[in-house]
């Protein structure tokens, strides 16, 4: 088991096991208020950056999706009061097909156009649930949701909810990285670089594109249901299009391409909000600031920070590697010029 | 429906096609010649309604207040494109997350600076108060008819300019072939930001016009966003026909939902959207990117 003892194995196994055993030793409020949100948050992000980083889409609509999980359960536990799992699978089918839709009126733009279209497609499922009353609650939205009862715990207890928010967050970003490295994953990326050329090559670009939103809507429906049990109610506010930004922050934070920047991402942001909002009013200033600080000064987000000097270091030691390597050839040479003599 | 009930409805459709219009050619122009896509330009419409309400209380002249706004959202405009914009010129999808940001950080000191209160215009005697329509014979707010009026006026004063001057030729030709423009010895930079400020300052005096008939609040900028997002979505980027015909289509299929059946209207847009696009991806008037 040559594999365990490598540095990055190492590395990955201790951030897991700290991360899971963080209840044990954490503060209740950083379980509780701030590991928890920036989980299920993390999520939709991945799933932003999974669409930018390896499809070529920035998606504003993710939060949307995340939302109609969310309006999903929510009206079929309160309004209709199915139990539990039906709001579970029906939430999630209801968000995945919503993606589905979104993805086919989108997924035949690029860059900006698709960013256009689909903040568009959000304002408008915001102006709908805002209006209507009948299946969204209108500005209300629906109240008193419950997260569903597991032999007698209900799975927003502090730890509990955690710990799934953390099985979730695991299991969607194992999924991305699986995904990534599919023949599907590798065409996704090759259709991001080349569209024209992998149509050339006879693959169907925009069923690609639209498999992958599709996906990613589903990641995004996964982290709406943890929200909204979370929160125990569903409103406008939830998808209004200062949320769909807030993904778009977390994601860039974090380095728009970078799957685990995602969740780091998404902890800075509600790291920012929860304790820019106890000394100043205008944290959405703060907010704003340092995303416009890093899309012009480090595209690549915080890793992007940490990866910099890593690179830096990394190529200063190989480079005086090679000054090395000349050196000694040189003394080779020298001494093989001495024998000459 | 009534006949009444019906004519009003079209009459409110149509300032609303107005005030699109007036809010999204801006966007749409500063889209066609400098490809980027402006997410501010909504925050540059509350901006422009606040200031252009300050100015008009303090000196109790709308029309002062009016061209305030545009001077200032056009000022505003301006840095925003030289200090943020150029430097990275060329990058679109950074311009318009450097666009998002600017609407965050707006948005939350307009409503440090303005609150969450709405506020309302006056506009001069001349133009407030009602008119009965002579043919339809029906009453209606004379000052709708003087948005609908002005938006006409700007529409038709635009064409004039793109087609028949020196300047509109150039912008056109800009359009088309920024390289080549340049080649030719025109200052572009010089055209980016004129045209960036035009914009903006044109989204800055809707913000007093729309503000007058409607009314100025937080949250406004995002109203006028995704008017302006679904308008050239439909009507295709940077065509100033397609601007016109967009809005029309936009604000008269809203109007009617909304009198038909409220509580799906927002569903209209989105079907109105998503037949146009399927139909035609570039817009109605756009032409293949």
């Amino acid at each position: 088991m040559s594999a365990l003892a490598s540095p990055r194995t190492m590395l990955t196994l201790l951030v897991v096991g700290l991360l899971a055993t963080f209840p044990l030793w954490g503060s209740a409020y950083f379980v509780g208020r701030v590991f928890s949100p920036a989980l299920f948050l993390g999520i939709a992000a991945l799933s932003l950056a999974f669409l930018a980083g390896y499809g070529g889409m920035i998606s504003l609509a993710q939060m949307t999706i995340f939302g109609l999980a969310g309006y999903g359960y929510g009206v079929l536990t309160v309004t209709h009061g199915q139990p539990w799992w039906v709001g579970v699978i029906g939430g999630l089918a209801a968000a995945t097909l919503a993606a589905f839709l979104f993805g086919l009126v989108a997924v035949r733009t690029r860059g900006i156009y698709f960013l256009m279209i689909t903040l568009a497609l959000g304002m408008v499922v915001y102006a709908l649930a805002n209006q209507n009353r009948s299946i969204f609650g209108g500005h209300t939205g629906i109240l008193g949701i419950r997260a569903p009862e597991v032999s007698g715990h209900l799975l927003t207890e502090r730890a509990l909810f955690y710990e799934l928010c953390l099985a979730v967050a695991l299991a969607s970003y194992l999924g991305v990285r699986y995904l990534l490295r599919t023949p599907f994953g590798l065409t996704l990326q090759a259709v991001r670089d080349n569209p024209r050329r992998l149509a050339a090559l006879g693959y169907h670009v925009a069923l690609h594109r639209l498999a992958a939103f599709t996906f990613a809507g589903f990641l995004a429906a996964c982290g709406g249901l943890l929200g909204v049990w979370y929160n125990g109610a569903i409103s406008p506010t939830t998808i209004d299009v200062t949320r769909l930004i807030n993904v778009l922050v977390m994601a860039v934070i974090g380095g728009l391409a970078s799957v685990e920047g995602a969740f780091l991402g998404a902890l800075a942001f509600v790291l920012v909000t929860n304790f820019a909002s106890s000394f100043t009013e205008r944290f959405n200033t703060v907010i704003g600031l340092t995303f416009l600080a890093i899309v012009l000064f480090s595209p690549e987000g915080l890793s992007g920070l940490v990866a910099r000097p890593v690179e830096l270091l990394r190529r200063q030691s190989r480079a005086r590697q090679r000054a090395r390597d000349e050196l000694d050839e040189l003394s080779v040479q020298q001494a093989i010029g001495h024998q000459d003599e | 429906m009534t006949w009444t009930q019906f004519i009003t409805v079209t009459l409110n459709g149509l300032t609303l096609a107005a005030l699109y219009f007036l809010v999204a050619v801006g966007f749409t122009l500063i889209f066609g010649l400098m490809r980027v896509v402006n997410l501010a330009h909504g925050s540059l419409y509350l901006f422009g309604g606040y200031v252009g309400w300050a100015a008009a209380e303090r000196s109790g002249n709308w029309i002062l207040g009016a061209v305030t706004a545009a001077a200032v959202a056009a000022v505003t405009g301006l840095a925003l494109q030289q200090a943020l914009l150029r430097p990275i010129q060329g990058q679109d999808l950074r311009e318009a997350l450097v666009t998002i940001g600017v609407s965050i950080v707006a948005a939350d000191l307009m409503l440090a600076q303005w609150g969450g209160f709405t506020y309302g215009f006056s506009p001069p005697r001349s133009i407030s108060g009602g008119a009965r329509l002579p043919v339809l014979d029906i009453g209606y707010p004379k000052y709708r008819l003087f948005l609908l009026a002005f938006a006409v006026f700007v529409g038709l004063a635009l064409w004039l300019l793109l087609t028949r001057t020196r300047l509109g030729i150039t912008i056109r030709a800009a359009i088309d072939d920024r390289d080549m423009v340049s080649a030719v010895g025109i200052n572009v930079q010089r055209l980016f930001a004129l045209m960036f400020a035009f914009g903006a300052g044109l989204a800055g005096l809707a913000g007093v016009i729309g503000g007058s008939a409607f009314s100025i609040a937080s949250g406004e900028d995002a109203r006028y966003l995704l008017a302006s997002l679904i308008v050239v979505i439909i009507g295709g980027m940077g065509s100033l026909p397609g601007t016109a015909v967009a809005s029309l289509l936009v604000a008269l299929v809203e109007q009617y939902s909304l009198a038909l059946f409220p509580t799906y209207a927002a569903i209209v847009s989105f079907l109105l959207m998503v037949v146009v696009l399927a139909l035609r991806p570039q817009g109605l008037f756009g032409r293949p990117a």
